[in-house]
């Protein structure tokens, strides 16, 4: 049968036939590109996935393009030696939604990083693939135990460390020196700390800077504090909350009194950037991480800052936190054996390059401790070292310091509120550790899963 | 397949049209064109209407058959009937939250409403530089939200900020805008009304433009002022348009602004800024509690839902009384 005319006696088309035609196109062009989201392509032959945010580079910013040129040159070899091939997948705020949303549509990463904060819900979830059958004993031993403990389950291994960032407080120099203090100033216990702020704030000097928003990192920073007067907030291997204590209360209480005397501000200065707020006078002492040494080497290599490790109260001993991220595979990935002996691989090995591997991320792509005394010991010798903040982080910061806590979101929030309600709404430490406490003990009673002690 | 019979029900059934039974050959032809012009509209309509199918129908029917499993953000579901309910009501920072937003939306759909009546009867006649004026006003609107708070964030930090500095010059000491629970969600207000009153004054602007002028010539020769012009012109043949505005807006105040909260507030300080559509989203993506967020997003549904209808039956639809 002939097709219809497409156009009316007069030669012309009609404008109904015009229409039809013209909505028919737009559906029929519109259809395929709508559906063609539903198609899932076969995963067979596909390289495995590493999530991360470090590459490929999103901008041409040195350190951020030694960083990727790391991850890329890992994975570059990876993928010369080795059939299953891998490919980077930049992935911002990786912590959190995007990861999140992944893992819960089936589609997580093969490869991805993870920090202590996150990974207790993924040790629950049984989505990790264990690394320790891919790695000898010997490189087990080499990681710090304290940190790597985090990762771990038993004297199983889950995820791999690439990094120790302990925090510390920084200091402006030439803050100080405007506010005729000196050296012997530095604050060694609490007191000295609320009392050195104060003389800075009086002399037109920025303040004591802790974060203030009220999120993952905040609970981070604060727990050294808290570890520093024999607080804890989980003990007897998770079984019961031992938030409701003194060592949690004066802690809760020094960031309380740090806003209250108007020596910590409210938002931390110039969009929470140290180098900004040192620069500018915004800030005198500020609470952070390893990191900001190569934050004040790219944006102000010449400004004079120090670094000590967080004052004690008294009676109290010397504590801080180890953060960092960590390579982790997906145990639901497309070829979890292979993901998980590449994250061994990378990080685990114990013949020169591998650790010549993770040293130079620590020194050269960052300014870190290395995860694992071999690195280090190879970083300190290439003089990763050598500069009088890299070696106090060393030498006086990172023996002291625990590995960042593995609590699932329900005790972060506990003690988020907590510390939230005494720092900026007022509230009692005391009441406020008691509140916490019920809350953890509340949840402990029907926790199942990893130990979180 | 239609026929002749079912077409009757369709155009010819309006008063005064010819019925199809009657119009022997004629009215077949015309009930072909129909079908065809139908079919022609459907075309149209479909890639919109898969578009909506796919991405929001879809999605909002799963999201309620979501809220009642355990999903523990790994790929395991369990039924739990409506124990993410019944958690929902036991919870009290879902509680507060939901307080925090009734008390949001109090404030700014009053807000948007008046800010944007009153911006459009400011511009709304012709003077030199009006067009710069609306576009100045509605500029906000085409402006990523992201950037709008990080612009605002750096305009309200404490002490050395933008705004901080000028109240200084006055000798007026500025309190901590978003560090401060007390300020915190008053300060998002502003500038959620700030950001969307260009949109709701564009929206009565275009109410204004359709009513008619002789209406006003009429009043100003009988002596009207300007509040009774308005109270008995204006006010009137707008109700239409206020009632589009009030529906939109209350939908809008409550389940938007999520990108203005994440990165101005993150809910903080001590939670005075997590709405309910930040306490869902922190459920979901931060807590990996998809089902319980979901839970929370239907319940959002149904107030709107009952909103909705309670508003369309209170206006009969938005023609109010006096366009019947």
């Amino acid at each position: 049968m002939p097709p219809p005319p497409l156009s009316s006696p007069g030669g012309h088309p009609s404008r109904r036939h015009f229409l039809g035609l013209s909505a028919a196109l737009t559906g029929a062009v519109a259809l395929p590109s709508v559906l063609s989201g539903c198609g899932d392509a076969s995963a067979s032959s596909r390289p495995l996935q590493f999530w991360n945010f470090y590459a490929p580079a999103p901008n041409e910013d040195p350190a951020t393009m030694a960083r990727a040129a790391w991850m890329q040159d890992t994975v570059d070899l990876w993928n010369a030696e080795n059939d299953q091939q891998i490919e980077l997948v930049y992935a911002p705020v990786l912590g959190s939604e995007k990861l999140a949303t992944a893992f819960s549509a089936g589609e997580g990463p093969d490869i991805f990083l993870i920090s202590p904060g996150d990974i207790a819900r993924y040790l629950n979830g049984d989505v990790l693939a264990e690394l320790t059958p891919h790695m000898t004993q010997e490189a087990v031993d080499d990681f710090f135990a304290d940190n790597l403990a985090t990762r771990m389950i038993g004297d199983r291994v889950y995820a791999l460390p690439m990094e120790i960032e302990p925090l510390a407080l920084f200091y402006s120099r030439p803050a100080f020196e405007q506010a005729g203090l000196s050296e012997g100033d530095l604050p060694a216990t609490w007191e000295d700390l609320l009392s050195v702020s104060d003389r800075l704030v009086a002399a037109g000097q920025g303040g004591l800077v802790f974060p203030t928003a009220q999120d993952y990192y905040q609970n981070f920073v604060w727990y050294p504090w808290m570890w520093q007067g024999g607080g804890e907030v989980v003990v007897d291997s998770g079984a019961r909350s031992a938030f409701d204590s003194a060592g949690a209360v004066d802690a809760l209480r020094l960031w309380k009194d740090g806003v209250d005397l108007g020596l910590t501000p409210r938002v931390p200065p110039a969009s929470n950037d140290i180098v900004i707020s040192f620069s500018e006078g915004y800030a005198s002492i500020w609470q952070s991480g390893i990191w900001s040494i190569q934050d004040f080497e790219r944006k102000a290599p010449d400004f004079d800052y120090g670094v000590i490790p967080l004052p004690v109260p008294d009676g109290g001993e010397s504590a801080t936190v180890l953060g960092g991220w960590a390579f982790a595979a997906n145990a639901l990935g497309s070829n979890p054996d292979e993901a998980a002996r590449f994250c061994a691989w990378a990080l685990g090995s114990m013949d020169d390059d591998g650790i010549a591997r993770v040293a130079n991320w620590c020194i050269d792509s960052k300014r870190d401790i290395s995860p694992r005394r071999s690195s280090l010991e190879y970083g300190s010798q290439a003089g990763g070292y050598d500069s009088e903040h890299m070696r106090m982080f060393r030498d006086e910061i990172f023996p002291t310091g625990r590995g960042e806590p593995r609590y699932p979101p329900v005790i972060y929030k506990a003690v988020s509120d907590a510390i939230q309600s005494c720092q900026l709404a007022g509230g009692d430490p005391e009441d406020q550790a008691a509140t916490a406490a019920q809350a953890i003990d509340a949840y402990l009673t029907t926790y199942e899963g990893v130990d979180l002690a | 397949m239609s026929t002749p019979t079912t077409s009757a029900t369709e155009p010819a059934s309006r008063p005064g049209a010819p019925r199809a039974t009657d119009a022997g050959p004629t009215g077949g032809a015309r009930s072909a064109r129909a079908r065809r012009e139908r079919r022609a509209a459907y075309l149209f309509m479909a890639p919109n209407l898969i578009g909506l199918t796919i991405f929001v129908a879809i999605p909002m029917l799963l999201s309620i058959v979501l809220a009642f499993f355990r999903v523990d953000g790994f790929g395991g579901y369990d039924f739990v009937g409506f124990a993410n309910f019944e958690r929902m009501f036991a919870d009290p920072y879902f509680l507060s939250s939901l307080g925090r937003t009734l008390l949001y939306l109090l404030v700014m759909v009053p807000g948007l409403f008046l800010s944007g009546l009153g911006l459009a009867l400011l511009v709304r006649n012709k003077f030199p530089l009006v067009g710069l004026f609306r576009t100045a006003l509605f500029a906000p609107n085409v402006v990523s939200l992201v950037v709008v708070a990080l612009i605002w964030q750096f305009l309200l930090t404490d002490d050395v900020g933008f705004i901080a500095r000028l109240l200084d010059r006055v000798g007026l000491t500025a309190p901590s805008w978003l560090g401060d629970p007390a300020f915190a969600l008053p300060t998002v207000m502003v500038i959620t009304i700030w950001f969307s009153m260009g949109y709701y004054m564009l929206i009565f602007l275009a109410g204004l433009q359709d009513i008619p002028r002789e209406y006003y010539e009429v009043a100003s020769i009988d002596g009207a002022g300007p509040w009774t012009t308005f109270r008995n012109i204006t006010w009137p043949l707008l109700k239409p348009t206020s009632f589009f505005i009030l529906l939109t807006s209350t939908i809008a105040v409550m389940t938007g602004g999520l990108d203005l909260l994440v990165i101005l507030t993150g809910g903080g300080p001590a939670n005075s800024t997590t709405l309910v559509i930040y306490y869902v989203y922190q459920q979901a993506f931060v807590y990996g509690e998809f089902g319980y967020a979901a839970a929370i997003g239907s319940f959002l549904v149904v107030i709107l839902l009952a909103w909705s209808a309670l508003l369309f039956a209170l206006t009969k639809g938005g023609r109010f009384t006096h366009a019947q």
